[in-house]
């Protein structure tokens, strides 16, 4: 199963072989995580322990407040974990630094963001190009070869050479979610990702989803939409820092 | 006392943004203080230095004589023209100072020491009347040298005999150079004493105060004509030179007042940069202030602000700023003032009264201080405020970009730059007005500190044409004259000289087609192979030896005869001898005053000198001059031959000392402009911070998203530090572009400040590329802290937030 | 046209230079005057005719996005009374913010009317809209959305500020009682960085009644609030409404459902009845 996770040279030593789908992809052990402050500390998230499987669509549901949004972070090494221990295939992402957590992350989750954070100044195609240049993956020519396809992969083929701002919110969400798999990451993690779309895009945005579960990725979804959550494989239902199904 | 809450909410961001509140009140702080400064500093010197100056009855005029006695001086002021004349001795000697070092020393003889009444001194300490074997010394002299009131001091006298005087007093003297400008000290003496050294009592300058318009140039000169004309020559005196006081001063003027007006011309236009500068500063940290607030003011006008009240609040801090700011800059100011003041007190020999603040000055500094900033920030502060409630607090996501310009097109087209470094052009042309802030301040810091270079550059290419005029390794001049070939044959004796030539000078008038006649102007006749000059050719040719009726004229002559030209013919007169002659060449300037150059022999013949030199010339090797030990070996031979020959006791001049002499009061100016462009280009290396700081800030967003794709540590900082850097190319190119015409006008302005000549010109490409290595280090340092404070943000702290 | 404005600007400036140079006495005689006034325009609203203090007419509003043109809202009609606990209800993307962005004039309908305690404010320009938001509505924002570099009680004050309601001696104390009546007045002197979120919504519902508005407006005020936390804000809008001011609470929360006295939910932009 480590074989689908790229190593710290950029090789991925399996190439995007399936491995076998019984041993976790990702473990949490015991996870918690407490915030410090004025106010006094707030418990997000209590003693969570947590196995997900390569190739499972698992959405993470809550109220506000119930602790999705910290335990996804937790898991794409976005913030630190208080106590217990994260894996994801042999790594300890929780002792990684901020450094070698965003060389890693970058390799292998790609994170697709409720507000699409594309990068204004640079075109869709340079979006999408960002994330290979950074882990320094793939020739140039290749990089350029790879990010067409799969602007096609998102139906965006057309829009490659515009700015993000004069796409709509649904096509803007899907070069987000092209620029997530620029690397290959085995992992796709995403918060809210149909929050800010009309009913139309938010399905093709999902469809898209499907589509890669189906060709092997993992996907982590968080979101309080409980038609949306249905359309997962698996759904881990949080309240108050605890997992609850 | 309740205050209202919008202005406990000014006071409360101000502190909150400490170091940002406090890199505006430095802005505004330090253009004011230099505004100031400068200001005040002019004004004070204007009232000491010139103060001082005049009230000694500065003398207009002088008129050096042949050997006469206090008498003429009597007959000159009888004239209805002259207010006052005194008669002068100056004579040179040699002074014992500090470890045994001999010191050049002018050595004054007034008539009466007890009625000084032009060129009066103030006494310092001891006596002001010297007794037979005392002297006076002038204060700075005095200090040079290590002398006080009662010690004794050594003099030698040009036949080498040394005498023992007693300090008497010292005096104050603005009228004389400074020794620190000039090298040669001033001494007082009785005339009994110069008898005592071996000199014969005579007077040989008359120092004049004319009625009338004392300013006018026309005037004053006619009077002294006049003097000459119906005075001294009719008593059978000889006028060797009528000429006005000082380094081409104008009359009534301190001798530097000029300089020091360039001077203070050049430091003001740095004042105004400064400002310029300041301003930049202000605007882009006050937009900063406001892209940082834009929620604020959504939320401020969603309980019911108005948009004058918001306005109003951000331009009553911006008047905060401006106050804290006045009240660095006051005191700084008024301390700069003190500074500069002193600096020249201390150079030209002037005493400083009361450093105090002229309510013009503060005035100023008031206007300046608190128009300015308000004036620059109108516009920001008018369309920061303008945006709407739903835009200012419903902007989620990475911010809408406006369309793109030419810029963005252009930026479009390279297709080849990796993304990360496409990251960092596009985002340098983002927030356009402030980048345009940026660079314009690093482009005149750029063009400035070019210019200094310029300036030195051309300074150096000055003297070397000058330098094209003293193509000997020695000379010594002979007072009187002396016959050429006994002179010529002398100075060939000297082992290793293997050229010696004479030179003779006189003065000539040119008598003009209506039959007036010109100032005097010198003439030198100068044997027609001559080898020790190197002229320098505006326009015509050299003489060519066997023409006795062509001469050679320099550039100083046309400025003041503007009808000569190359073919002209001009009528000289020396004495009753008058004959005209083809002008042929021009040459350029070279600090020697309207020129003259002729054939030796038709110089005998229009002067009736024949066969008489006044100087002479040699060198080593013809074709090329040696180095300055050699320089100065054949110099002292030449002065030990000539002594013994008893042809001349005058001492040597070497081509080598007249370099080293320039160079000197040069690196003192070219020091005062580098230390300007340095600060100039700190300024503009702390804009350049507070700009990518800002960047930074308003970019945290983006920073995240690019920790979350993928970034490392040095993949953010270099994102940051290039975009740095493309700023600091531009600025170079930009600067480089402004540099020609800055550094022409800078230069011109040293140039003709320092020698009163015009310039010569020379761009310094070395200038050039030193400033591209430093503004490139400027932008590295500049972005290293923000790119630092990027390389720092966790991706949670950036996407949480919202 | 820019000069114009320019001046105006300017003038704001020195206008309110020239108060605070004058101290502050003018500004007292006003706002005598102002508190004169207030008790019976209160008492006058409750006596006006149809009793509705919000009317919404054939409201569209359709935004322009570089995909085309978005329809949020597609003629909503709509009657609010007085004393009124209106839910808004709606998935995202719905138009319940778009509605309540119309009624607080944050944003301007592209038709229809927008009629708010007897005004027609889709008429009035931006200045006249914040004066009049200032004046007879409180906003609650999602983030809350405090001055993060202003004390709870400056917060609380700044709309009588900008209003010029109360008398300056007056206000302090009248954000404290505010405070209090929040259950926050503890931490009056602390800057919004130094309270829970919770604690922050409760400073920017007394920041919202601090010109005793007759309307408070609430956009997903428990949005980031953990269920405890979010029910306590309800239960001091439900309190608001008993002392007679009308409360609309947009939420995709069902739980404000049980507080509300009555529920409309939007659906791509237009009211399902219910």
């Amino acid at each position: 199963m480590n074989s689908i996770l790229w190593d710290d040279h950029g090789h991925k030593p399996n190439g995007n072989g399936k491995s076998n789908g019984n041993t976790s992809l990702i473990e949490l052990r015991r996870v918690g995580k407490t915030y410090q402050t004025s106010a006094g500390r707030f418990d997000a998230l209590k003693g969570v322990s947590l196995e997900i499987k390569q190739g499972e669509f698992v959405s993470i549901i809550g109220k506000s407040g119930s602790g999705k949004t910290t335990l996804i972070n937790l898991i794409t090494g976005i913030d630190d974990p208080t106590e217990g221990e994260i894996f994801i295939g042999d790594t300890p992402v929780h002792k990684l630094n901020e450094g070698q957590m965003a060389a890693w992350r970058g390799l292998n989750i790609g994170i697709v963001f409720q507000f699409f954070q594309l990068l204004p100044t640079l075109t869709v195609l340079e979006n999408v190009m960002l994330p290979m240049g950074l882990c320094n993956l793939y020739t140039r020519a290749g990089r350029y070869e790879r990010a067409r396809h799969l602007l096609e992969l998102v139906d965006l083929a057309e829009q490659a050479d515009k700015l993000p701002n004069k796409l709509s919110g649904g096509q803007q969400q899907r070069a987000a979610i092209a620029r997530a798999l620029a690397n290959d990451p085995p992992i796709i993690a995403t918060d809210e990702p149909t929050g800010n779309l009309d009913s139309r895009s938010a399905e093709a945005v999902m469809k898209l989803f499907e589509d890669l579960v189906a060709q092997g990725k993992t996907i982590l979804m968080v979101t309080h939409d409980g038609d949306l959550a249905k359309r997962a494989k698996r759904t881990i239902a949080l309240a108050d820092g605890v997992i609850v199904n | 006392m309740a205050l209202h809450t919008r202005w406990s909410k000014i006071f409360k961001d101000m502190w909150s943004y400490r170091s940002r509140s406090l890199l505006v009140i430095f802005s505004i702080a330090i253009g004011v203080a230099a505004v100031g400064m400068i200001n005040n500093a002019g004004r004070i010197i204007q009232r000491d230095l010139y103060g001082t100056f005049t009230a000694g009855n500065p003398a207009v005029l002088e008129i050096y004589v042949s050997p006469f006695q206090k008498d003429l001086a009597k007959a000159v002021q009888g004239m209805r023209e002259i207010e006052s004349a005194q008669a002068r001795r100056v004579e040179s000697a040699s002074v014992l100072g500090r470890k045994d070092h001999w010191e050049d020393v002018g050595l004054n003889v007034l008539p009466d020491f007890n009625a000084v009444h032009v060129n009066q001194y103030n006494l310092q300490n001891g006596v002001s009347v010297p007794g037979t074997r005392e002297i006076l010394l002038e204060r700075q002299s005095a200090d040079k040298l290590g002398l006080a009131v009662g010690d004794e001091v050594t003099i030698e006298m040009a036949d080498e005999r040394r005498y023992t005087l007693t300090v008497a007093g010292i005096v104050h003297d603005v009228y004389v150079m400074p020794f620190a400008l000039l090298g040669e000290a001033t001494g007082y003496i009785s005339m009994d004493t110069l008898e005592w050294l071996g000199e014969a009592p005579y007077f040989n300058r008359l120092d004049i105060v004319v009625t009338g318009n004392k300013f006018d140039k026309d005037h004053v000169l006619t009077v002294g004509n006049l003097a000459r004309d119906r005075v001294i020559e009719p008593s059978g005196y000889k006028v060797f030179r009528i000429g006005i006081p000082g380094i081409g001063s104008d009359p009534g003027e301190h001798w530097a007042q000029s300089q020091i007006k360039g001077f203070l011309l050049i430091l003001q236009i740095m004042g105004i940069l400064a400002i310029f500068l300041s301003g930049g500063l202000v605007i882009n940290t006050v937009s900063a202030i406001l892209a940082q607030q834009i929620k604020q003011i959504g939320i401020m006008r969603s309980v019911g602000a108005v948009r004058h009240q918001i306005s109003g609040m951000y331009l009553i801090n911006v008047l905060v700023f401006s106050a804290l700011g006045l009240l660095i800059a006051i005191p700084l100011g008024l301390l700069g003032s003190w500074g500069l003041v002193n600096f020249a007190a201390n150079f030209l020999n002037f005493d400083v009264g009361q450093i105090d603040l002229s309510l013009k000055v503060l005035s100023l500094q008031l206007a300046l201080g608190l128009l300015m900033p308000v004036g620059v920030v109108l516009i920001p502060v008018f369309a920061g405020t303008r945006i709407s409630v739903y835009n200012a607090i419903y902007q989620n996501g990475l911010g809408g970009e406006k369309e793109g310009g030419w810029i963005e097109e252009l930026l479009s087209k390279f297709r080849n730059l990796s993304p990360p470094v496409m990251l960092s052009l596009r985002n340098t042309f983002r927030k356009k007005a402030r980048l345009a802030f940026t660079i314009v301040t690093l482009t005149l810091a750029g063009a400035m500190f070019i210019a200094v270079f310029s300036t030195r550059a051309s300074l150096t290419k000055q003297i070397n044409d000058i330098g094209r005029y003293i193509a000997y390794d020695a000379a010594l001049s002979i007072p009187g004259g002396a016959n050429k070939r006994t002179v010529e044959r002398e100075a060939l004796r000297i082992p290793g000289v293997s050229l010696a030539e004479g030179w003779a000078n006189a003065v000539a008038v040119i008598e003009r087609v209506d039959g007036s006649q010109s100032a005097e102007v010198d003439l030198v006749g100068l044997p027609g192979d001559t080898a020790t000059i190197d002229p320098l050719l505006l326009d015509g040719t050299w003489l060519i030896a066997g023409q006795p009726q062509q001469v050679v004229v320099n550039d100083d002559l046309l400025d003041e005869e503007a009808d000569i030209r190359v073919g002209s013919e001009i009528v000289l007169k020396v004495g009753e001898s008058k004959r005209t002659y083809q002008v042929v060449g021009v040459l350029s300037k070279h600090l020697s005053g309207p020129r003259i150059y002729m054939d030796y022999n038709a110089f005998g013949k229009l002067t009736g000198r024949q066969n008489q030199v006044d100087v002479v010339r040699v060198l080593a090797n013809p074709g090329s001059t040696s180095s300055s030990a050699q320089q100065e070996l054949i110099a002292q031979q030449l002065e030990e031959r000539f002594q013994n020959a008893k042809l001349s006791t005058s001492a040597a001049s070497t081509r080598h000392a007249f370099f080293e002499k320039f160079t000197d009061v040069f690196d003192i100016i070219l020091i005062v402009l580098l230390i300007m462009a340095v600060v100039l280009a700190i300024v503009g290396g702390l804009g350049l911070t507070g700009t990518m700081g800002m960047n930074v800030f308003e970019r945290t967003r983006e920073i995240g998203v690019l920790r979350a794709v993928g970034a490392s540590n040095l993949a953010v900082r270099s994102v940051v530090v290039v975009e740095g850097v493309v700023v600091a190319l531009i600025s170079w190119a930009l600067g480089a572009f402004l540099s020609g015409p800055s550094g022409r006008a800078l230069a011109g302005a040293v140039i003709n400040a320092v020698l009163k000549a015009d310039l010569s010109y020379k761009y310094s490409v070395s200038g050039l590329f030193i400033w591209l290595g430093i503004v490139v280090l400027i932008g590295v340092l500049s972005s290293l802290v923000p790119a630092q404070n990027a390389a720092r943000l966790r991706v949670r702290e950036v996407l949480d937030y919202e | 046209m820019i000069y114009r404005e320019l001046q105006r600007n300017v003038w704001g400036g020195v206008s309110i230079l020239f108060k605070v140079v004058n101290n502050f006495e003018v500004e007292e005689n006003q706002e005598t005057k102002y508190t004169d006034s207030r008790a019976p325009r209160k008492g006058q609203s409750h006596s006006q005719g149809d009793g509705h203090l919000i009317e919404l007419r054939d409201l569209v509003k359709v935004y322009k996005t570089p995909a085309g043109d978005f329809p949020a809202l597609n003629g909503i009609n709509l009657k609010v009374g007085r004393g009124e606990f209106l839910a808004v209800l709606g998935k995202s993307g719905a138009g319940k913010s778009t509605l309540i962005n119309m009624i607080t004039c944050i944003d301007s309908p592209t038709s229809g009317e927008v009629i708010v305690n007897g005004a027609a404010v889709h008429k009035l320009n931006e200045d006249q809209k914040a004066r009049w938001r200032g004046e007879n509505l409180g906003v609650v924002f999602q983030f809350f959305q405090l001055l993060p570099s202003l004390n709870l009680i400056e917060n609380v004050t700044i709309p009588m500020d900008f209003r010029n309601t109360y008398p300056l001696g007056e206000r302090k104390e009248r954000a404290l009682h505010l405070l209090e009546q929040v259950g926050i007045a503890e931490h009056a002197y602390k800057t919004p960085a130094k309270i829970s979120g919770g604690q922050q919504q409760r400073v920017a519902i007394a920041r919202a009644l601090a010109n005793d508005p007759p309307l408070v407006v609430a956009d997903e005020p428990t949005g980031n609030l953990d269920s405890r936390t979010a029910g306590e804000i309800f239960d001091l809008f439900s309190a608001l409404v008993d002392q007679g001011t009308t409360v609309l609470v947009v939420s995709h929360d069902k739980e404000v459902a049980n507080r509300a006295t009555r529920m409309v939910e939007i659906t791509d932009g237009e009211i399902k009845t219910h």
